[in-house]
């Protein structure tokens, strides 16, 4: 009960975060903003050892950031402020696949092992790859340096496309 | 625990929604499990119709030269087929369609199609019963999406002076709520602390068995388990949302406790009645009372058992801070100390909780042990995974759960597939869209068919059969779950008891099956499911548990 007490205050001081981002922000920003300051609770900030990651967006525009070790991909998208529309939903819960990430084979090997619960939830992703994990999954290591973690064409994408198109 | 689970959304919806959405109808097609990435992809139709989601409608009408090219013509509300509204009327009450929803579900979607429409008073509903356009229209969702139509349920609160919880409450307010909550109860690593605490109730519940087994002339039978099983999950919803013990499972259960059962025992099943007072009219309330009143009592009850608790646990705390002692706590003093929600709106939530985590809990429970008695080779086969997995009287825990493929396995194939406690979910679309080939305006009420989809050869092969390893993957790349079985919803408005709800069954199943082989009893016969707000047993189980110590050591 003691790590249920110390887990909540992590996830109350993020809270804290959302609400105050929140009201400057959109509301997925301040999703985010929340997440982020879970994760990072969780792992201690080592500023001077950061990870390169590059994402490529659903338009195939690479971005490059830097994060620490320890990070969730998600909490990277959220500290960069990356916009990948409705990613991360439900702030790294596990009860919905919208931070759906795909890696090269090499790099998925490296990934470290799958719970049920995010197998589970990949099993619901859109456009679902062999290689493909859930960004709040996935943590940081120095291992993972120079990575590229490819965000999948989106649900709300193909629509907008196909609107935009008729 | 279960609680949480299905407050989240599908549980609620059901409940009132359910009575509108009573059709759920449901149906399906689609494509099968291990086709994950098909699933994704969408199937020809449904692509379209997901395209087109905020086509407008005009652009539909000329064009309907062929019926092969019909998505590109979107069609209207008035097209889609459908029973009418007396057949529908005649269906629910003169021929108990209330009990019978869930096989409505499957008997509309076989006339109608996998998406159809359905009249309940002035309450239209589309039933969508495929397993891809079910995955459309969740993944459509915005950030606050709605189940149903809550006004009752609003009404009650505001008359009483009450907050909503996560059930009731939509838009903002909901959002703010759910990101506090989910923080504390979604994640599987925070759930699994909760394992001593449940375990200290799993040794309760074992221990009852035996007694209760002692008392019949056999000294193996259990007679109704769900009796059982129902106060299992109330005894583990107090221990996590109140931190305390009721005693339900004592063998002299205490009078305050056995007035708590037997209140609640009543409030779940008169709410399952009840609920339907949401679809009764406001002008008819001064000619057809009841309902109405009854609604009123069943919330007045709920409330004021969760009040006491929370309470109790409030003075405690106060009491410590006084005497300078460290507080410490689960949930529920976590909600009392940090205080990201008012009292009022911790009160709402618990109480909602409890609606939520306790009868559901319980019939999948009693499902469960019915399955496997029915299926005693499987059971078997669940024995030797546990036997093998932790050896010899090992208490498991939710370390072990990982390693135990086939429990998790029983309750996906006993809750996602045969007997889904909530036959349907429901949600009320917040954008125009185009689904299934048809315009749906904003605001229309979908029941989304889970009862017909779990069902659906197409999506499950053998899909009457009980087959718990069918979810079991061989490696991690292995596909099994999909759209056609989600008992707990999907993304941001899903259950969000649902860990707690996972951690109850898992780790009770696997001590039953550890302790226990669990046999039909000569006193049951086929038990039919029923649906009364959720899909329960209709007719009480009765069944043996014969002790495993009892057995010869061949099966170890």
């Amino acid at each position: 009960m003691a790590l249920v007490t110390a887990v909540r205050r992590l996830a109350q001081v993020s809270l804290r975060e959302y609400s105050r981002r929140r009201t400057a922000v959109s509301c997925w920003g301040g999703w985010q903003a929340a997440e982020r300051s879970f994760s990072t609770g969780l792992q201690p900030l080592r500023s001077d050892n950061k990870v390169m990651v590059h994402f490529v967006n659903r338009d195939g525009e690479k971005i490059t950031v830097k994060g620490s070790p320890g990070d969730s991909l998600l909490d990277i998208v959220i500290n960069e402020d990356l916009d990948f529309d409705g990613f991360g939903a439900c702030e790294g819960t596990l009860a919905c696949s919208t931070c759906h990430l795909i890696f090269d084979e090499d790099v998925y090997k490296k990934l470290g092992p799958v719970t049920d619960e995010e197998m589970d939830m990949l099993d619901l992703a859109y456009g679902l790859t062999e290689t493909s994990r859930l960004g709040c999954q996935i943590c940081l290591s120095k291992s993972l340096e120079g990575m590229v973690a490819r965000v999948p064409e989106s649900v709300t994408d193909i629509r907008q496309s196909k609107d935009g198109s008729s | 625990m279960a609680m949480l689970r299905r407050f989240p959304i599908t549980c609620w919806k059901n409940f009132q929604v359910g009575l509108l959405n009573e059709q759920l109808v449901f149906l399906s097609r689609s494509l099968h499990k291990s086709a994950a990435s098909e699933a994704l992809e969408i199937p020809a139709t449904a692509e379209e119709a997901m395209s087109g989601r905020l086509v407008q409608p005009a652009a539909a009408e000329t064009d309907d030269k062929q019926s092969t090219v019909s998505e590109t013509r979107i069609k209207s509300l008035t097209e889609m087929p459908g029973p009418n509204t007396l057949s529908n009327l005649i269906e629910f009450f003169w021929r108990d369609g209330f009990g019978r929803i869930h096989e409505i579900q499957l008997e509309h979607t076989k006339k109608y199609g996998k998406i159809f429409k359905s009249r309940f008073g002035p309450q239209l509903v589309v039933s969508i019963a495929d397993r891809d356009l079910v995955a459309e229209v969740l993944r459509a969702e915005g950030v606050a999406p709605q189940r149903a139509n809550m006004e009752s349920w609003h009404e009650y609160r505001d008359m009483r002076g009450r907050a909503t919880g996560l059930i009731s409450a939509e838009g903002e307010e909901w959002l703010q709520m759910r990101s506090v909550l989910r923080q504390l109860i979604m994640r599987p690593r925070d759930v699994a602390v909760f394992s001593d605490d449940v375990n200290k109730v799993v040794d309760d519940l074992i221990k009852r068995v035996d007694c209760l087994r002692g008392q019949q002339s056999d000294g193996t039978s259990v007679m109704n388990v769900n009796d059982l099983f129902f106060k299992y999950a109330m005894e583990g919803v107090a221990a996590i949302l109140y931190e305390c013990r009721l005693g339900c499972l004592e063998n002299n259960v205490p009078q305050k406790t056995q007035d708590y059962i037997a209140a609640l025992n009543l409030m779940f099943s008169s709410f399952k009645t009840t609920m339907y007072a949401g679809a009764i009219p406001k002008w008819l309330r001064p000619i057809i009372p009841k309902p109405w009143e009854e609604f009123c009592a069943s919330w007045d009850g709920l409330f004021k058992f969760s009040i006491i608790h929370v309470d109790n646990r409030f003075a405690e705390i106060k009491a410590q801070l006084q005497r300078g002692e460290e507080v410490k706590g689960g949930l529920l003093t976590h909600m009392l100390t940090t205080m990201e929600m008012s009292l009022e709106e911790i009160y709402a939530n618990v109480t909602e909780m409890l609606l939520a985590g306790v009868d559901t809990t319980s019939f999948t429970l009693s499902w469960a042990c019915y399955l496997l008695a029915q299926h005693p080779d499987v059971q078997e086969q669940i024995y030797a995974e546990v036997t093998q997995t932790l050896g010899p009287g090992t208490v498991p825990t939710a370390d072990n759960v990982p390693r135990l493929p086939l429990i998790r396995g029983l309750v996906k194939e006993t809750l996602s597939r045969l007997f889904p406690v909530l036959p349907g979910n429901g949600r009320i679309t917040q954008d125009d869209l185009v689904v299934g080939g048809y315009f749906i305006p904003k605001g229309t009420q979908l029941a989304l068919c889970h009862y017909s989809t779990s069902m659906d050869n197409e999506n499950f092969a053998s899909a009457s059969e009980f087959q718990p390893d069918r979810w079991v993957r061989k490696e991690a790349t292995d596909r099994v779950d999909n759209f056609g079985s989600i008992p707990f919803g999907y993304g941001i408005r899903s259950c969000i008891g649902r860990r707690i709800a996972e951690l109850e069954m898992h780790l009770a199943l696997t001590r039953l099956i550890q302790h226990f082989r669990i046999g039909v009893s000569p006193l049951t016969t086929e038990v039919k499911a029923k649906t009364h707000g959720l899909l329960c047993p209709g007719a009480p189980i009765n069944l043996q548990f014969i002790g495993r110590e009892n057995l010869t050591d061949s099966s170890l």
